[in-house]
């Protein structure tokens, strides 16, 4: 369809706005984080940075200039970075695995409470954190769980397995009968069909189930704060504490948050085309 | 720090932490407790304190507004959040009244409680529920650059030179907004606001809780007037509603504010260290100034608890009792600028010339008594943020001052029934 | 782990009585969510059902049971009153904007031809990123002073010098939900794309070859077609404006002015210690949560019987 030449000015502008929209905040967030310091506090502000620095990111790498407590700051976010990708991956890994075979089940099988048991599961997303917080802390001190990447992931599982397991079984679904029913009447037993050839053909859903949990898991904050205290905690908890009682160091708070940003981007980046795909199964089909 | 005088300190620690086994050096090494703490403390705390005790400690460190949430949690699970814990001035009530806390007094010498002043502010029914490790007490701190570009010689000591002083800054345009007062509804709001009700003459109960600001003449009216006041005449910045105590601090740092009314002397540290501040070398400090022009102040302190769940009590008290003892109260006022909450160590360290102004600020410490005669209720909290919001919403021109007043005292009546 | 091994053994019963073992099958592969839940979630939830039913406080001794004394003295809680309005309020501007906003961001992208994989991703970001930092980068965004907002607008010749957004009530509402509104629009948007892809394109031409204006073409073809949808995505965003927390509480911190439901719970169980009060606070928000959830699983069963 040809576009007159107004339209296509319109249409220019509105993606104009959309890109800002939703870009602009981000852009301000890596322009500070790689703005020295004392520039920070000036009037009129500068749209882009007058001069750059990566002083921040060095502080949080551990080398370049050290100042006294720096080794500490260093040593505790390269932590927080592998405790962010140890407890994602793993609440990633084990609520898709279990979704899948539960999305499978709850698609392909008849059993007693199908129906019911599946909703109830669903149900739960909307139950709000607080609602559980302390019976959990409960159960996880009582397992001796507490900073542990087992408690922190069985916890990210019962958040995280309802979307993932509604994504499977809608993905399911939407596979045709008609290859399994081949693959029966050839004898295949149920198991085999379900790993040899129903997960392959769900590969994309798996690709975009995983995407979805894993941003869920990276982005969390009130769970690790109180069940990761010290041992595995992420980067969504330590950035926040540097800013103490005495001094907020909105240098290392931004640089610290732009690398929590980064592994995001370079997902919704390369594998947009399966979250797009993840994030409407459930919800038109 | 030599060698020699590392030893020194150890060996005194030592002394001080295990008094009644000093026969055998390290009874407790094998041990391992868990320690909870705001970030931004030394990090040499643990690896120090292993080496002298063989004690492992696990530091866990959250940001100030974090910390509390997770202790909450583990207390009400029943569990210890930590084996030592942050215990702030404004938990007492609350974690007095849950028995929540061990009670000290037994275990911690008489001799000790006697150079922590702030103790007593850490006393419940008798019971010692933590030992003060950080002191805070509110004090003036002004940058002296502005002053002498104003010509200004010598620190008000009360509210009018205050304002003066202010108002020429003002003119001169050495800075837009000289008085720095955050007045968004958080808490360093609620803890300027009972300063200034001080310094107006006031108090905020009379001994049955019945609230004292709300007739105009008392002092909280006339402290949230002042703030009104002030924002109308174009000396506290508008945008102030937005800010908190932290941010107000920041504005200092960068130049912008002269006086920095919601302050202790803590923030010395930070405001002097080249790497943070524009204003290093301007930091100077004055007596609170009042209405009447005799200074008052109150304490602030921060102290270290040990859960009753706890169990590995004596560990854990041996690191309450090394981290509060006068030789680690020294070093961490060097290491990371903290305010010794022992007399000892805080003359020890004005002698060595290690406090900005240390003359005033013992001057100012001999004023310092806390903010509730007797003791922080239960409903803090809610008084707290009654206050806040009250104070946020008069600064913002919604309310009125009585109003504000109003609402303080009928929020807090009702916290007062729950 | 243990599954595997025990299903093989089965496999030859699976073949000969074909419901019975898809049954046995099904179960046990849904065993592992369901333990998961029940251990996780339902119980706790049961336990804090309990709770609220009892007076649980620290400071008081004893845990009494009151039955639904906290309930009825939360509906008469006016604190808790002006929270649920606020809620109410984020949950109207956040579903009008998001709704709006992800329709013409789907409109657009629809219409984005070769920089469509561009555009896509550049939309989806905000949604990616972890809350806290998108409150964080937004609370900079805010400052009077040094904000971008009040930056722009001062460029553009407009008197927003040293503006606090968070002054006024009404402003300070809208200024908080717009960055939820950020992270959320995306979703919509995301949903409504899809719709609008599943409409055939016979029928736009159709409708071009009976003289139809695009206006019209919206109004009769699209907006019908897509109405299954946008129902899906105001749905979630109604369940996600429900659960406001984080920019709230990172923004405006406790102000009564701008204070959702979420944040009263914690305010009541972990500030104020009247913990089971605070409980029973967050089972209605549950409750509340759960029946617009209930529109929404109803709509999409609805919409999947439909197919």
């Amino acid at each position: 369809m040809e576009l007159r030449l107004s339209q296509r000015i319109l249409l220019g502008i509105g993606f104009t706005v959309l890109i800002l929209w939703s870009i602009g905040p981000i852009y301000w967030a890596i322009a500070t984080s790689l703005t020295p310091t004392p520039d920070l506090m000036s009037q009129p502000i500068h749209f882009f940075p007058q001069r750059l620095t990566a002083y921040h990111y060095e502080r949080l790498a551990g080398f370049g200039y050290i100042a006294s407590n720096d080794v500490t700051v260093a040593l505790q976010f390269r932590n927080a970075l592998v405790n962010s990708i140890i407890t994602s991956v793993l609440a990633t890994v084990i609520s898709v695995f279990l979704a899948t075979l539960g999305g499978y089940a709850f698609a392909r099988l008849t059993f007693p409470g199908r129906t019911v048991i599946f909703f109830v599961v669903i149900a739960t997303i909307a139950i709000p954190g607080y609602t559980v917080l302390i019976p959990l802390y409960r159960i996880m001190i009582g397992a001796k769980l507490l900073d542990t990447y087992t408690g922190v992931t069985l916890i990210y599982l019962s958040a995280f397995l309802p979307l993932a397991l509604w994504l499977m079984r809608s993905v399911f679904q939407q596979l045709p009968l008609s290859i399994e029913e081949a693959a029966r009447i050839d004898g295949a037993g149920r198991l085999t069909i379900l790993f040899r050839i129903v997960m392959p053909l769900a590969a994309p859903g798996l690709v975009a189930a995983s995407i979805i949990t894993f941003l869920g898991a990276w982005g969390q904050y009130m769970v690790p704060l109180i069940f990761s205290p010290n041992k595995t905690k992420p980067l969504t908890v330590l950035i926040p504490e540097f800013s103490t009682k005495n001094f907020v160091d909105y240098g290392l708070i931004n640089a610290g948050g732009t690398i929590a940003m980064i592994v995001p981007i370079l997902i919704v980046i390369f594998l947009n085309r399966y979250l797009v795909s993840g994030l409407t199964a459930g919800s038109v089909k | 720090m030599n060698k020699l005088l590392r030893t020194t300190v150890a060996l005194a620690a030592l002394a001080l932490a295990m008094p009644a086994l000093a026969d055998d050096a390290k009874p407790l090494a094998g041990q391992s407790i868990t320690v909870l703490l705001p970030s931004g403390q030394s990090p040499n705390i643990a690896s120090d304190f292993e080496k002298e005790t063989g004690i492992k400690v696990d530091l866990q460190m959250l940001s100030w507004d974090d910390i509390r949430p997770k202790l909450i949690t583990g207390l009400i699970a029943g569990t210890p959040p930590a084996d030592v814990t942050e215990f702030d001035w404004s938990w007492t009530g609350q974690f007095g009244a849950a028995g929540w806390y061990e009670d000290l007094t037994p275990l911690i010498d008489a001799e000790s409680i006697k150079d922590m002043p702030t103790a007593s502010i850490f006393t419940v029914d008798g019971k010692l529920l933590g030992v003060p490790y950080a002191n805070d007490f509110r004090i003036l701190i002004a940058n002296k650059d502005h002053l002498a570009k104003a010509g200004i010689t010598k620190m008000p000591t009360t509210i009018d030179e205050l304002i003066a002083d202010a108002k020429l800054i003002k003119e001169k345009g050495i800075a837009e907004y000289p008085l720095g007062v955050p007045l968004s509804p958080s808490e360093g709001t609620s803890t300027l606001w009972y300063l200034m009700t001080f310094a107006f003459g006031g108090d905020l109960f009379d001994k049955d809780w019945k609230p004292l600001f709300t007739s105009p003449d008392s002092g909280g009216y006339k402290a949230l007037q002042f703030y009104v006041d002030m924002l109308k005449a174009g000396l506290i910045d508008p945008a102030s509603t937005g800010l908190k105590d932290s941010d107000v601090h920041q504005m200092f740092m960068d130049g912008k504010v002269t006086f920095d009314l919601g302050v202790g002397p803590g923030w010395v540290g930070a405001f002097e260290d080249k790497t943070k501040s524009k204003i290093a070398g301007s930091t100077t400090l004055g007596l609170v100034p009042t209405e009447s022009g005799k200074t008052v102040s109150y304490g602030l302190p921060e102290a270290l608890g040990i859960p009753a769940a706890s169990e590995k009590k004596e560990a854990a008290l041996a690191f309450v009792k090394w981290m509060t003892s006068k030789d680690e109260q020294i070093k961490l006022a060097a290491e990371q600028g903290l305010l010794a909450t022992r007399t000892s160590a805080f003359e020890e360290l004005n002698k060595q010339g290690k406090i900005l102004d240390g003359d005033v600020v013992i001057e100012q410490a001999g004023t310092v008594g806390p903010l509730f005669k007797q003791g922080t209720p239960t409903w803090y909290p809610q008084f707290s943020s009654a206050v806040n919001n009250a104070i946020n919403q008069a600064a913002k021109g919604e309310i009125s001052v009585a109003d504000a007043m109003k609402s303080i005292a009928d929020e807090t009546a009702k916290a007062q029934q729950q | 782990m243990s599954l595997s091994a025990v299903l093989p053994a089965r496999r030859s019963r699976e073949k000969g009585i074909d419901g019975t073992a898809d049954a046995l099958l099904g179960l046990l592969l849904a065993a592992p969510i369901v333990i998961a839940m029940v251990a996780l979630v339902l119980f706790p939830v049961a336990s804090t059902l309990w709770d609220s039913l009892h007076r649980v406080n620290p400071m008081q001794a004893g845990t009494p049971f009151i039955g639904l004394q906290h309930y009825q003295d939360l509906l008469k809680d006016p604190i808790v009153n002006e929270a649920w309005r606020n809620t109410f309020i984020y949950v109207v501007i956040c579903v009008v904007l998001e709704t709006a906003g992800g329709i013409g961001a789907a409109l657009l992208i629809n219409q984005a031809g070769r920089w469509r994989r561009f555009v896509l991703a550049a939309v989806i970001l905000p949604w990616a990123l972890p809350g806290v930092v998108n409150a964080v980068v937004w609370q900079w965004i805010y400052n009077p002073a040094f904000g971008l907002l009040n930056g722009l607008l001062v460029a553009a010749g407009l008197d927003f010098e040293k503006y606090v957004w968070f002054n006024d009530r009404t402003v300070a509402l809208f200024a908080v939900s717009l960055v939820h509104v950020w992270r959320m629009l995306p979703l919509t948007a995301v949903i409504v794309l899809a719709a609008l892809q599943s409409i055939p394109a016979d029928l736009y031409e159709a409708a071009r070859i009976d003289g139809a204006s695009r206006p019209k073409m919206f109004t009769n073809i699209t907006l019908p077609l897509i109405r299954g949808g946008v129902a899906i995505a105001m749905t979630q965003s109604t369940v996600a404006a429900f659960n406001f927390f984080d920019e709230a509480w990172i923004l405006t911190g406790s102000s009564r002015g701008t204070r959702p439901i979420l944040v009263q719970v914690y305010l009541e169980a972990f500030q104020n210690l009247h913990f089971s009060y605070g409980m029973a606070l967050s089972v209605l928000v549950m409750f509340a949560s759960l029946a617009v959830s209930l529109v929404y699983v109803l709509r999409v069963q609805r919409v999947t019987r439909l197919d």
